[in-house]
Formats: structure tokens, sequence, C-alpha cells
């Protein structure tokens, strides 16, 4: 649609305005880290200083896809049917391109083909997503290794550049409202204005700095050296070595979907329940009578790169990773899965 | 849009036990489940959770359909209690069906281990419905003891169909066992069909698909000819959960039933 300046001085003001139409939820730093927040009105009276270096920030901890595929939430009734509820318009302001590429896994599983999942698609179709660059990556990112960007080249309603305290928005044509909620705050930005030239400069800063944290790239056929080595169990065993089966990385990972169906009674009737699954636990695979093709903790390590790095690749032409690094960051085990596929 | 883990009410409208622990339930469910052989059904015992079945009923006729279900862990042993009349819920049909088109003019050999004879009976009831499709249908099927046969009673109706071939073998016999001892593998020594162009459709316990699968090999059946029933974790049906994962294939989507020469590759496939 086009390209918007907003000066450091109205960016309260629009979101005060923005309020007023969806529910906003922004990054805000907690200590060293940085979280998820609902916007409330007086946030832009008591923090007015916090929201705009957040933006500039690596991701949240928690997974944007939480939004949509939440970690818990009850998706049958027996023997009355369950449907969803419509939900209020959202909008996640300041996502990362390494959670907004995770929801195209998300797409793919739960958004497309032969059997939807309403109530994923319920809360994609009403969440506007405004994909903030990644302009000070850390030393735990490594998006640049999975051939992706700090920034978003496709996807989303807009993208924000903060450039020198302004904001700098490309808005897609879905992404109207944002605009549309206070036009007089916005100036439109020409071709060639310099804004570009600094927000390019900005970005061009940020790969460099994760070409220099991760500076070997990994197997051009990634997918065929993990299935090559899916059987050599001394290579998993290696690297899994210091693993204490905690499931963190798993849980922090934006692009796992694995969910367990689980009922339990309620009155006369029975509530169906999806929750988050890890493919470490060691009843995952197992069937009725026992029998279970990944009893051994090894085989279950060597499953989770199998599945993200082959199989997803093989079957949806991407791997089922983003480089967020927050498996890194919560692995008790200091497992760095950077190591393990620089080694393939 | 529809709900795909939500399920529709069926009532159980009768029972027949087959065995001490094996049981068939007539379920008429509330909407139609157009499935095909093998194709499955996920299966909720209200309170209790779910499980996945094929059907052992002919999807000639889908207003009903039988489910033959081992009494094995806490859902079917909660499906055990429930009477006539009681409900259940039921969705899908899921996964997908057996290629008959690919079957026709051909012999059909089908080995049966155990309640591994619940599946196959509904693509044994398809065949015969049109049995002028195909060649022949031969039935192998093995059971631990005499008593632990399911179907007895429809058996001897089978064996009169023309062009069908039945064999059976116990693991352990009976005083007034008359065919064979020992495990299925034992009705294989002699096929008689056509090994290079005949199908085989095989379902029972791992182990025993293993071995059948490896004697139907040395037979000379191809490898894209032989079918087999294989047991994952089919939990959500529909593709999403990967539960089921075996190798390349989620099998509640791409099977449950593969061919050999689909999972040839995977390591231990039959574990």
């Amino acid at each position: 649609m086009g390209d918007y300046l907003l000066s450091k001085s109205n960016v309260h003001q629009w979101l005060s305005k923005l309020l007023a139409r969806y529910a906003v939820f922004v990054p805000i730093q907690v200590e060293k880290q940085t979280h998820w927040h609902l916007l409330e009105p007086q946030d832009l009276e008591t923090e007015p200083d916090a929201i705009t270096p957040a933006q500039r920030r690596i991701r949240a901890s928690e997974p944007v896809k939480s939004f949509m595929f939440q970690p818990r939430r009850q998706v049958a009734s027996f023997p009355d049917p369950l449907m969803p509820e419509p939900p209020t318009p959202r909008l996640l302001l300041g996502i990362k391109n390494c959670d907004l590429i995770p929801l195209k896994v998300h797409d793919k599983i739960l958004g497309e083909g032969e059997f939807e999942d309403p109530f994923y698609l319920a809360q994609r179709k009403n969440t506007l997503l405004v994909v903030a660059d990644c302009p000070e990556p850390e030393k735990s990112c490594f998006c640049n290794l999975l051939g992706l960007t700090p920034y978003a080249m496709e996807g989303g309603d807009a993208v924000l550049s903060v450039v020198d305290g302004n904001w700098l928005l490309s808005v897609n044509e879905s992404g109207k409202g944002l605009i549309d909620a206070a036009p007089e705050l916005f100036k439109e930005l020409r071709e060639g204005s310099s804004e570009f030239a600094r927000r390019d400069e900005q970005r061009h800063a940020a790969l460099v700095t994760l070409n220099m944290t991760n500076a070997k790239p990994w197997n051009p056929d990634l997918a065929g050296a993990v299935a090559a080595r899916l059987g050599d169990t001394a290579f998993w065993n290696k690297h899994a070595e210091t693993c204490v089966e905690c499931f963190g990385c798993l849980m922090g990972c934006p692009t796992c979907y694995c969910f367990l169906l689980y009922d339990q009674a309620k009155g006369a009737g029975v509530e169906r329940t999806r929750t988050w699954d890890a493919c470490y636990e060691a009843a995952y695979a197992r069937v009725g009578g026992g029998a279970n093709p990944r009893a051994e903790f090894i085989k279950r390590f060597a499953n989770r790169f199998s599945c993200k790095f082959s199989a997803f690749k093989t079957d949806h032409g991407m791997y089922a990773c983003s480089g967020c690094g927050r498996c890194f960051k919560a692995c008790m085990g200091k497992i760095d899965i950077r190591k393990v596929l620089g080694e393939l | 849009m529809s709900n795909p883990y939500q399920p529709i009410p069926a009532t159980i409208l009768e029972t027949h036990d087959e065995t001490p622990n094996i049981r068939t339930f007539k379920l008429k469910p509330e909407r139609e489940i157009p499935f095909l052989a093998g194709q499955f059904v996920e299966l909720t015992v209200p309170g209790h959770g779910e499980a996945p079945f094929t059907p052992s009923s002919s999807h000639f006729k889908r207003d009903t359909f039988d489910m033959t279900i081992m009494k094995v862990g806490r859902a079917t042993s909660a499906l055990f209690d429930l009477r006539p009349g009681d409900r259940v819920g039921a969705r899908g049909p899921f996964g997908q069906r057996y290629p008959l088109e690919k079957f026709e003019g051909k012999d059909i050999y089908i080995v049966g281990g155990g309640v591994g004879l619940a599946p196959l009976r509904a693509l044994f009831l398809a065949l015969v419905h049109e049995i002028d499709k195909y060649k022949r249908v031969f039935l192998r099927y093995g059971a631990r003891t005499p008593a632990d046969i399911v179907y007895k009673h429809l058996l001897p109706e089978w064996q009169k169909i023309p062009k069908v071939d039945i064999d059976l073998s116990v693991d352990v016999s009976d005083e007034k066992w008359m065919k064979k001892v020992g495990v299925v593998t034992c009705l294989m020594d002699e096929i008689p069909c056509d090994e290079k162009s005949s199908i085989a459709v095989v379902c029972g316990p791992p182990i025993m698909m293993k071995f059948v699968n490896q004697k139907l090999l040395d037979a000379g059946f191809q490898g894209s000819n032989i079918y087999l029933s294989m047991e994952t974790n089919m939990s959500c049906g529909v593709g999403q959960c990967r539960h089921c994962r075996l190798g390349p294939y989620l099998t509640c989507k791409d099977g449950p039933v593969l061919t050999w020469d689909q999972i040839k590759n995977i390591e231990n496939p039959f574990a």
C-alpha cells in the first residue's frame, strides 16, 4: 500500500488510537528479557519511553505461535459440539521475522489442506501482524544460517523499522487499518527518501553482525545430511550428552506444532483439550499395546532434528526452524543446535 | 468450517463377543461416516479418551458399521463396560483406502494374525461384494488358540463363497482342532497364486508382520504389491499432531496401510 513515517513524538498518540480498534500487544523489556504485553491506555502515561526501545530488541521470550496455537485450549466437546467463538481483533505490534516465518509452518499444517483447524484460523485471521526489523541481533540468533534475514522480506501486514527513534512503516493492503486509525499522524514517504537509506544501512549492519557470529554456513543439503545421519547413534549421543529432557527447547520453539488431545469428563459430557506436546516425551510414539518405536531417548533426540530439518523440508520446502535461538537459550545442558547441525 | 477434532455421537446397537477379550461393536453414527476399506475412525469413549480403529464391516453398507476391538488399554477397557443403547463418539474417516482398482483381475492373498483380522474383514467383504472383479481371494489367518479366533461364526460362510480360499492355524491347539498348528507363516509354505503379480495384504502384531512380510518377499511378491497395516500412535487422525510419524510418513494421513516399497528404507519399521 505505501511507506509512512511516524515521528517519535506521535507514537503514543497513534497507539492510543489503535487501542480503540484492537487488543494491542507490544514487546516490553522486563529485566533482561523481552515479553509480550497487552497494552493498556495507562501504559502510555506511565511508561512513555519503554515502547520504542523494545522494538529494537530481539524477539520476545514467548513464541508468537502462542497467540494462534495456544499452549492449551478446548477443541471439542461431547455430545454437544464446540465451534470457535469470533475472536476480538488483535494487533501484534513488533513481532520479528524469526516469529513470522514459523507462522508459515503453522499455516501449512493447521491452516491448509483437507483438514483445517478452525480455532487456529479464527485467531490467525483476526490478528494483524507488524513485523519489526531486528537491528541488534544477539549471539544466540542464527537466522542467517537458514537463509533468512533479521527483517521481513514478505508476509505480515506491515513492516516496522525504527530509524533514529522515528517509526518507518511499510504497509500492505491488509494493514490499511493501521494508517486509517490516525492518518493525520503519518507522513507518506516517497521513493528515495533518506529514511530508506538509513533503514537499509541498519539492516545491512544487522546482517554483518549475524554473519560474524555465525560465519560457517551449514551443509547446503542439510535435509539429506540429517537423513543420512539418522541411524548414527554415536553422533547423536555426543550432542545429547548434557540433555536433561526438560523439553525447554521444544516448548520455546516457535515452529514446533506437535500436540496431544486428551478428554476429561465434565458434568454429563466430555471436554476435549489440545495441549502442546513434546516429541522428547518417552510415551510420545507409544501405541496402545505398549510397543514404542522410539523408546530410547537418543532416537527421540535424533527424530527432532530429522523432523525439523529433513522431513519438513522434504514435505513442505522449508525448514521448521527460523534461527530464533530460543532452544539454545532455554537449554540447561547448553546444547547449541548450531553446533549439532554445523557438524553435518 | 468443520471441526476435525469434534466427534459425532454414535449409538452401540449390539455387541458380539469374539473371544474372551475381543468384542465386535455394531455402531450407528448420527451421520454416515463415508469410510472405504483401509481407512480408520477415531472412536471416543466418553470420559476415557479416544483411539483409532478400522471399521471391520463392508463399506457397501455404511448407515451402521462394525468395529472389532481388543480390550488392551484404558479407553478399550471402558468401552467394554458399555452396553447396547450407550453412546460413543466417532470422527473420520481418516487415512487412505486400499487401492482396489489395482487389485482387479489379480489374486489377493490376505494374511491376518489375531485381532488383525478385524480391519482385513472390511477389505475381504469389499472384495467378495464384487468378487467377479478379482481372480481369487485367499485368506490365511493365525490365532494363538482356537478360542482366540475372531469371526468363528462367519468363517464357514466365507469359505462357501466362490473363488475364496481360507486356511487357518493356531499356535496352540486343543483336542478338537483339525487344521494346522503353528504360527501363521506355516500356512505360507505353498502360496497357490502367481507371486509376481498377486497382491498381498497383511495385518497383525508387529512381529507377525515382520515374518510374514519376509516370507512374501522370499516367495517373490513385489514390494509394491505387499500392503501392510502399520501400527503407530495415530492421535489427531488428520496429519497434524505428528505422533504417528513413521520415517517420511504420517500413518494417519498417508496410511495406515503402506506398501513394503514405501517403508523398506525405514529403520526397523515393525518396532
